[in-house]
């Protein structure tokens, strides 16, 4: 259920950046201008989409696999859980790499970016803890 | 998940009730913060205004050996940081010297309201003589008057329009008229096609480099141009 909600607000989060990107919703609500050097910058499109296309991409898929879940039918699932952790762990490397842009190569800092790039490693802790969880429930039957 | 997963699964109600408040104050967030970014009083382009002829400004010599292209939007940060830091450089090593030119197009992005009217005031500054001047005030000030600062940039453009010994009232009649757009709408084309993803972007011969490049790339880029047109050398004679 955390997972769930965490990545759902991390669904508003990339949408937000995605509408910017796409024209929708003008400037950049960001402060110190720095949203915008990232956002425009050559790295901010991938396969000729934009990044928070993909990240809105990337929280839709986890909020749905960690919504079901949540049902009776795959509340035991050891898959969903591994899915979880693998989906995560790929988020949590390509936020890394993304910071990893920011900083050496556009040399600015998108704070939306930043909470993105936690968000997405809380998911990943959460969602290890979850698969432990799995795996003593199963070592106690 | 297991057992305790189980035991969430058939308690869901507070579960939606949270993912329903999540949703609606994202929704609530996103709509806020469009509200905030909302271009009520941005400068309205009449769409039925054909677009021009692409018609750059020129910054330096006509018969410098190196001309730079560059496709900038005045309101973008990358690109006034750009002028303001590195183009000084350029233009007192390059440009001055006689080895560059820039012709400029503007290339006005879709999320900075206030893009278009920056734009229509270089232009009109251009049409006195003063392009450069201008272009150096507007990115100097991009924090006076971006969309950020104000929803009414002409007040912020008329000031510069008299700091730069404009005819303001020639200048305000320019603005208003909005004759300068189909040359701005043209400029924004020529950047279309040529596939111009991101601001700014210098073509420097048959490269296409983007963003706010340090001085020594540019340089690098412009050497590189330069050696194309240094006439051979002579052989040497046989020995």
């Amino acid at each position: 259920m955390t997972l769930s909600a965490l990545a759902l607000a991390g669904v508003f989060l990339a949408l937000y950046l995605t509408l910017y990107k796409l024209g929708y919703i003008g400037r950049l609500v960001c402060g110190t201008g720095e949203c915008e050097t990232v956002q425009l910058s050559k790295w901010s499109t991938l396969l000729g989409q934009p990044i928070a296309l993909w990240g809105c991409g990337f929280y839709l898929a986890t909020f749905a696999v960690a919504t079901a879940g949540t049902t009776e039918r795959w509340a035991a699932s050891r898959a969903l859980s591994v899915v979880l952790v693998v989906l995560t762990g790929w988020g949590v490397a390509f936020s890394g790499f993304l910071t990893y842009l920011e900083l050496f190569e556009i040399h600015a800092i998108c704070r939306y970016c930043v909470v993105s790039a936690l968000l997405t490693c809380v998911l990943f802790v959460v969602a290890v803890l979850d698969l432990r969880d799995y795996r003593s429930a199963r070592s106690d039957v | 998940m297991a057992k305790k997963s189980v035991q969430k699964a058939k308690n869901t109600k507070p579960f939606i009730g949270i993912l329903v408040a999540i949703g609606l104050v994202g929704v609530a967030a996103i709509g806020y913060l469009a509200t905030r970014s909302a271009d009520a009083e941005i400068m309205r382009i009449d769409t039925s205004v054909p677009i021009g002829k692409a018609e750059s400004y020129l910054i330096g010599r006509e018969d410098a050996p190196v001309q730079v292209v560059e496709f900038a939007d005045f309101e973008c940060p990358s690109c006034g940081s750009w002028a303001t830091l590195t183009e000084p450089d350029v233009r007192a090593r390059l440009i001055n010297t006689g080895q560059v030119a820039i012709r400029f197009y503007d290339f006005p992005l879709p999320m900075h309201k206030n893009t278009w009217a920056a734009s229509n005031a270089a232009a009109c500054a251009a049409e006195q003589g003063k392009f450069v001047e201008m272009h150096d005030r507007l990115f100097q000030g991009q924090i006076e008057w971006n969309g950020e600062a104000t929803s009414k940039p002409k007040g912020v453009f008329m000031g510069y329009a008299k700091e730069l010994g404009l005819d303001v009232a020639k200048f305000e009649s320019c603005f208003d008229s909005q004759r300068m757009i189909p040359r701005i709408k043209g400029n924004r084309a020529e950047a279309e096609r040529r596939q111009i993803a991101q601001t700014p972007t210098f073509v420097i011969g048959d490269k296409a480099i983007p963003g706010d490049i340090p001085f020594d790339q540019f340089k690098k880029y412009v050497d590189d141009e330069l050696a194309k047109h240094a006439p051979a050398a002579p052989k040497s004679p046989a020995k």
